[in-house]
């Protein structure tokens, strides 16, 4: 006879195939590759880790300074310093793989090939769960992005190129990155699903701009960053709200998720997992927190199933 | 001396703690710098000297990043941090008081490392830098019976902090304001070129970042080791978000960057590029 207690909601989800054993992950960039959290909590509690981009070789990244505080947020220019794959694969992978914890491997390519040869390495080496294509990193300077032209996910041709070119690549769920710097982030997001996506992640950081008046010189030295944190949060629940308007494929919801009142905010607004980003850097445990919290919110509020608050903002 | 570039301490334990600790005072000790001492036993038996802390400073999510403060003082079950009001994080700090509790991460980054066979130790603060001194000459007396040589500059004689207690710990004190209105008038430097280091000293500076770099360069000459504590602005503090770089000399493991979080504050002198350093922080 089992006894799991009925009163528990069951925390469950699927996203474009990917179980999670809760909708919670982590945001890339904000929880290194899960290791330097585990310090502070058992990662294995989590629903995914979505790690830090990945590139094909190990990349520098921009010159310091690299992060500004900004009103309830941050604005950061990291420029997606990482170990490259050999050193993932070498060094990350065993510890997550140990953790039995879902890996959500993020990924970022130069051109819609070097993302094709990422999934597929990623895949060969069993060191992915699901791939996340960042389309939509703000802080790299390459062929796409001169002085403030496009990003991949601000063009929705090259949004469905990509995302064709990498799904013919993998047979892991894709989950596509969205950048909000776009005047309607539906067009993007069905770009996404009707190439094969099979989730897409909104948001990635808002383009922002901090100048010391003193120096009169930017603070960052990218001179523009990306802005997460609190700050963002209602941007990103309209922007989840409005693609889970037109998608039948799901949404994994962030952008300033502190509480699980904002995850659950994300979750009504229609994205069936939410990622923790720039408040694990405050609260490095936080996610933990979340975690519960939706639990107890589902309690308080009569429901079983996580499911079924997804998408019931009550309009 | 040994030819061994130290990129971090050995004195480095992994242990992390995130406790509430009850604030037992929080006390003005010189114009706009305040020392708070702090109940936190896990911490302050886990922290060396040179370590440091991430302070949650308020409940708020603004300001939204915790404040990095080094450890002062370590003398379990407490821990004192020495802090300058420079904005909204610290004057929300220096509102503690006595009984109330803040959340510490720590203890954290890896700190000044003790070697032994040393002929002299040289400490040579600036400002606020003052702050990574004391926990560090109170561990050089204990485990050495050393007289530490202790170089405090400042800008005026009300910011000089710490003097009568590094004298009644027994270090030779000396010090240098910008106005002269105490002890020598002019830089730290000149202090520590009167002291000639030399290749069996070991010099150990905290301060603004031309001090850091001068010290450097004139340890370089000497032959003297030098480690130095670096600030940079943080987000996690542990490791996680790349945010806290500095440019080293040379690679290591292909990664030209350090992280001042993880792998420092503190950093034998020599790793650093000292060059690529920025003089932002005009103090
Ligand atoms: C490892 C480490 C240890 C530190 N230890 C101490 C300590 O023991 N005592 C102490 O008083 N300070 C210490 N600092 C610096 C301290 O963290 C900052 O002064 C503090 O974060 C400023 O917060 P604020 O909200 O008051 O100021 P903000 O409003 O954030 O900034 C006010 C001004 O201070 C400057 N500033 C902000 N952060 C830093 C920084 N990290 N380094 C240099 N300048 C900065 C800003 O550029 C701005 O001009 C340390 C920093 C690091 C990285
Ligand atoms: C310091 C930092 C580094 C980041 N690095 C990446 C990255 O490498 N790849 C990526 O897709 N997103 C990256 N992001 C974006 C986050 O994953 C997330 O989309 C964004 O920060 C919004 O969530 P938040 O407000 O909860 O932080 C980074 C964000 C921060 C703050
Ligand atoms: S502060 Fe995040 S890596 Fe150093």
């Amino acid at each position: 006879m089992t006894t799991t207690p009925t009163d528990l909601p069951r925390l469950e989800v699927c996203v474009g195939g990917l179980r999670m054993k809760n909708p919670v992950t982590t945001a890339s960039g904000t929880f290194g590759y899960g290791q330097e959290y585990d310090r502070y909590f058992d990662v294995s509690c989590l629903g995914a880790v979505t790690t830090k981009s990945i590139t094909l070789q190990p990349r520098p990244g921009n010159k310091p300074p690299r992060l500004v505080e900004t009103p309830a947020g941050l604005l950061n220019a990291i420029g997606l310093q990482n170990v490259g794959l050999d050193a993932y694969l070498a060094e990350k992978v065993p510890f997550l793989r140990a953790k039995q914890v879902p890996i959500i491997a993020n990924i970022y390519g130069k051109s819609a090939d070097e993302y094709a040869e990422l999934a597929r390495r990623l895949e060969e080496a069993g060191a992915a769960d699901a791939i996340e294509a960042n389309l939509s990193c703000p802080n790299v300077h390459d062929a796409r992005r001169a002085r403030g032209a496009v990003l991949v996910s601000q063009d929705c041709d090259a949004v469905a190129q990509y995302t064709r070119v990498i799904r013919s690549a993998t047979r892991l769920p894709l989950f596509v990155k969205l950048t909000p710097n776009v005047v309607d982030i539906r067009e993007p997001a069905l770009a996404a699903q009707e190439s094969g996506a099979d989730a897409v992640c909104l948001i990635n950081t808002l383009l922002g701009m901090a100048i010391d008046p003193e120096t009169r010189r930017p603070k960052l030295s990218n001179v523009v960053g990306g802005l997460s944190g609190p700050a963002i949060r209602p941007i990103a629940v309209k922007m989840v709200w409005d693609a889970a308007q037109v998608l039948k494929i799901p949404i994994i919801g962030m952008g300033g998720i502190c509480r699980a009142e904002d995850a659950v905010e994300f979750l009504l607004a229609g994205a069936t997992a939410v990622a923790v980003g720039s408040m694990s850097f405050r609260q490095p445990d936080a996610a933990v927190a979340i975690i519960r919290g939706i639990s107890d919110y589902l309690v308080r509020h009569g429901f079983s199933d996580v499911c079924q608050i997804v998408g019931k903002v009550r309009l | 001396m040994t030819e061994e570039v130290f990129v971090c301490s050995p004195s480095i334990r992994e242990q992390r703690f995130l406790l509430e600790c009850a604030v037992v005072s929080n006390d003005p000790v010189a114009p706009s710098h305040y020392r708070m001492r702090l109940h936190g036993p896990e911490i302050a038996a886990a922290a060396v000297c040179g370590q440091f802390c991430m302070l949650e400073v308020s409940k708020t999510l603004q300001p939204f990043l915790r404040r990095p403060m080094c450890f002062e003082r370590i003398h379990p079950p407490t821990f004192d941090v020495l802090y300058k009001v420079e904005g909204e994080g610290t004057r929300l700090l220096s509102q503690f008081l006595p009984g109330q509790r803040i959340s510490v991460q720590g203890p954290l980054g890896k700190g000044f490392p003790i070697c032994s066979g040393v002929r002299r130790h040289i400490l040579v603060a600036g400002g606020i830098g003052v702050a990574a001194m004391p926990a560090l000459a109170e561990e050089l007396v204990r485990r050495f019976a050393a007289v530490p040589e202790v170089v405090l500059a400042a800008r005026t004689r009300d910011d000089v902090i710490n003097e009568a207690f590094f004298r009644e710990l027994g270090c030779h004190v000396q010090c240098a304001t910008d106005d002269g209105s105490w002890g020598h008038r002019g830089l730290a430097t000149d202090l520590l070129e009167q002291l000639k280091p030399e290749a069996q000293d070991c010099v150990y500076a905290c301060g603004p970042m031309p001090m850091m770099r001068a010290v450097a360069a004139l340890t370089a000459a000497s032959g003297a080791m030098c480690f130095v504590s670096l600030e940079a602005q943080m987000a996690c503090g542990d490791g996680a978000c790349l945010g806290c770089v500095v440019q080293a000399k040379e690679e290591r493991e292909g990664e030209r960057m350090v992280r001042v979080c993880l792998d420092g504050p503190v950093f034998d002198a020599r790793v650093i590029d000292w060059e690529a350093q920025d003089d932002n922080d005009a103090d």
